[in-house]
């Protein structure tokens, strides 16, 4: 019997001291991998004795959203016999692969939101691609460059562009054509246009000339400007600017002088009540991911699109955004994974297929030259804003200081509990802290 | 002395509670331990992890957000528990005479307990709505122009404050109720001969006995405000203007986005330490009160 008490104390022992080592073997491990780096030439070959090789895709796209996932993993799985890729829908997929990296059950090629590699690339988590482009002869010319300069950090190339977006300003025909109005193309129209669409019964808003509800369009409305959030290194906010404080100018006239919008006014709205859908909000800055969303609505929501209007000094400016395919580094399957991801994004027909089947813009422009997207009146202003997009800025820091610096003071501001110099300048000043604090 | 049988029962006492303690080892206190150390380096999950002494510490002071975070979630609590407390107690006192239709009213109150908080919080974010929300609709017609509730900084954490009261209220007046039950009758009834009236009653019988639950409830209330997150998330994702904020939410926002784990535990073993004090002051507190 006493042995019993005995054997239960060794179980705990065991069990806690194979825990611990466990944890200290992943932080050992770490580090190894991290020396390794590019370690991609002698990675498996894709033919080994007749049986393919399998090739885990990651993605959060579920639902609907997984069908062109899976219409892309079946051609390609259908198009040769050495590879066989799995789609695995991974929910909090950024999470589990901070796990899966350092501790095992890595995918080997995942969905990726190309703002991150800035912050994941350096620690040697993303197999770089430079030596798989250049043996492939799969040349840099065909990709939007700043969709590349994203996925890049120190000079390497960590995946190829899957999506390309952009915000244009969206407008409802039917309510500009009420007032004989036509779309905006500068900040002068833009201005006077929201207020004439703009409609208020007392002190209740019936209808928004212009949304203003999302701060986060102030980059690329302080691009519009002439401005830039970030000086060249990174090191510093340089939006406390005679530019900045257009924008914010700009801003306090449409909500405060001409009152085009109310605070909250589409807090709630989901999907069936939108406010642009239902003609509350006569304008809206948004991306291409919106337009299957309203086309739904056929006759009942009559739009178009224009890209951004331009600055008071004809100043273009949008941020470009999207997704890319990237290639773990703790991935056994390397090449076979970029063999997949050549398949999808190098080649201009797949890429298109991708593109009609999830209508996305693809990030391959030759398959942007195809007629499905230079006609469509609706995607015709969205390829002229890709022409002068910019990528946020590639450094850790910038998003900790746009969502902890920028968006706070903003809000504030535009709540009129803060002038725009005030706001620009503590904006600059915590803003500067998360870029330092981010290294 | 211990006989035969009483060993016996003692090691088959520790079989089992050996899984218990086994899972507590592994995903209990060997996280906590490790989390600990970790504050003290600059982990990353991914590349790193370096011994950077007190560096973590400092820079929480200087952290103005953190600050924000922790104002936010104090002010929350000083209005969150009190009320969470006795709108739980009233409700359940109300509902604890056996009348007809009370486990109606009981199914009710409890219901946004079972509800998804995302899908609450999605509903009274429509709710809520300046121009077309039921709330200001109603105030509109008594002629009062209702504020965007989650809009402005203002009212912004008033109104997550109350969703969150709706929507934790049942669970602690179920509590309560269980609670009530357990008091026996015959305390009301020789207190009644004596001449005790309602509020006498409620004073000197029921408050008393219900003590160890006001404990419980009551530290479980305080660990649950200063631990808040998922309903600002959903409701405003911590603004406008860093209004509802969290502690936890700036935590989660340093480990999994930033890729500062180092820094994200040591902010946890902050926020520990100080739930540890509160819980600490609500233990002392109901101690001196059941002296009376």
């Amino acid at each position: 019997m006493k042995n019993m008490r005995w054997f239960a104390a060794l179980v705990v022992i065991v069990m806690v001291l194979g825990t611990l080592m466990a944890c200290s073997n992943n932080a050992a491990n770490n580090t190894g991998n991290n020396t390794k780096g590019n370690n991609t030439t002698n990675a498996e070959q894709p033919t080994t004795n007749g049986k393919k090789v399998e090739v885990t895709f990651w993605g959060d796209w579920g639902g609907d959203g997984a069908i062109p996932f899976n219409v892309m993993v079946d051609a390609f799985n259908k198009s040769q016999d050495k590879i066989h890729v799995t789609y695995v829908i991974v929910e909090d997929m950024i999470t589990k692969f901070l796990t899966a990296s350092t501790s095992g059950g890595s995918p080997d090629i995942m969905f990726w939101d190309r703002w991150r590699t800035a912050s994941y690339a350096p620690k040697g988590v993303l197999a770089p691609i430079d030596e798989f482009m250049k043996a492939d002869g799969v040349p840099n010319t065909d990709f939007y460059e700043q969709a590349l300069k994203e996925l890049s950090s120190d000079g390497k190339l960590y995946g190829l562009p899957l999506t390309v977006d952009a915000r244009a300003l969206f407008y409802n025909k039917t309510i500009l054509a009420e007032k004989g109005l036509n779309p905006p193309t500068t900040w002068d129209e833009l201005a006077d246009v929201a207020k004439q669409l703009t409609v208020w019964e007392g002190d209740k808003l019936v209808r928004s000339g212009f949304s203003l509800a999302d701060v986060g369009l102030f980059n690329m409305t302080l691009q519009q400007a002439g401005g830039q959030m970030l000086n060249e290194d990174g090191t510093k906010p340089s939006f406390n600017s005679p530019e900045g404080l257009k924008v914010l100018e700009f801003w306090n006239k449409l909500m405060n002088v001409d009152k085009v919008y109310k605070l909250g006014f589409e807090a709630g709205l989901g999907e069936g009540t939108d406010a642009f859908v239902t003609g509350k909000v006569a304008m809206i800055y948004t991306g291409p991911w919106m337009l299957s969303n309203y086309m739904k609505y056929g006759k009942d929501l009559d739009f178009g699109v224009v890209a951004p209007p331009s600055g008071p000094t004809g100043g273009k400016g949008s941020v470009m955004g999207g997704f890319g395919l990237v290639i773990a580094e703790a991935s056994k399957n390397k090449e076979a994974a970029w063999e997949f991801e050549k398949w999808w994004l190098a080649n201009a027909d797949n890429a298109l297929l991708w593109a009609k089947t999830s209508n996305n813009i693809p990030g391959n422009l030759k398959a942007i030259a195809d007629p499905f997207f230079q006609d469509n009146p609706l995607y015709k202003p969205f390829m002229e804003t890709l022409e002068f997009a910019k990528i946020r800025p590639t450094f850790s820091g910038y998003f900790p200081m746009e969502e902890k610096a920028v968006t706070p003071n903003l809000q504030l501001f535009m709540e009129g509990k803060q002038d725009a110099a005030t706001t620009l300048k503590k904006a600059e000043e915590q803003g500067a802290n998360e870029l330092k604090n981010a290294k | 002395m211990q006989g035969r049988l009483g060993r016996h029962q003692s090691n088959v006492a520790f079989l089992f509670i050996t899984p218990t303690m086994l899972l507590f080892a592994v995903f209990t206190l060997i996280p906590i331990v490790l989390s600990l150390y970790f504050s003290f380096t600059n982990y990353d999950v991914l590349s790193r992890i370096e011994f950077i002494g007190l560096d973590n510490y400092k820079r929480m002071l200087d952290d103005h957000i953190l600050w924000v975070t922790f104002r936010n979630v104090f002010i929350f609590s000083v209005i969150y528990v009190p009320f969470n407390l006795a709108i739980a107690l009233s409700l359940a006192l109300l509902l604890n005479r056996p009348r007809r239709g009370v486990g109606t009213f009981r199914t009710m109150y409890y219901v946004p307990t079972l509800t998804s908080g995302v899908a609450a919080a999605t509903v009274w974010l429509w709710l809520l709505n300046p121009e077309y929300g039921l709330i200001n609709q109603l105030l509109s017609y008594v002629g009062i122009t209702g504020p965007a509730w989650l809009a402005t900084t203002d009212t912004a954490l008033i109104s997550v404050t109350m969703v969150i009261l709706w929507q934790t209220v049942g669970s602690n007046m179920i509590i309560y109720a269980a609670g009530l039950q357990g008091i026996p009758d015959y305390l009301y009834e020789s207190a009644r001969l004596d001449g005790a009236g309602a509020f006498a009653c409620f004073r000197y019988i029921t408050l008393p006995s219900l003590k160890p639950t006001t404990f419980f409830v009551s530290t479980m209330t305080i660990i649950g405000a200063l631990q808040l997150f998922d309903q600002p998330y959903v409701l405003t994702q911590g603004g406008p203007a860093n209004a509802t904020r969290t502690v936890v939410y700036n935590i989660y926002q340093s480990g999994f986005n930033e890729l500062q784990m180092g820094y994200a535990s040591a902010q946890a073993f902050l926020l520990a330490a100080i739930i540890l004090i509160f819980a600490f002051i609500n233990m002392r507190l109901n101690k001196e009160g059941s002296m009376i």
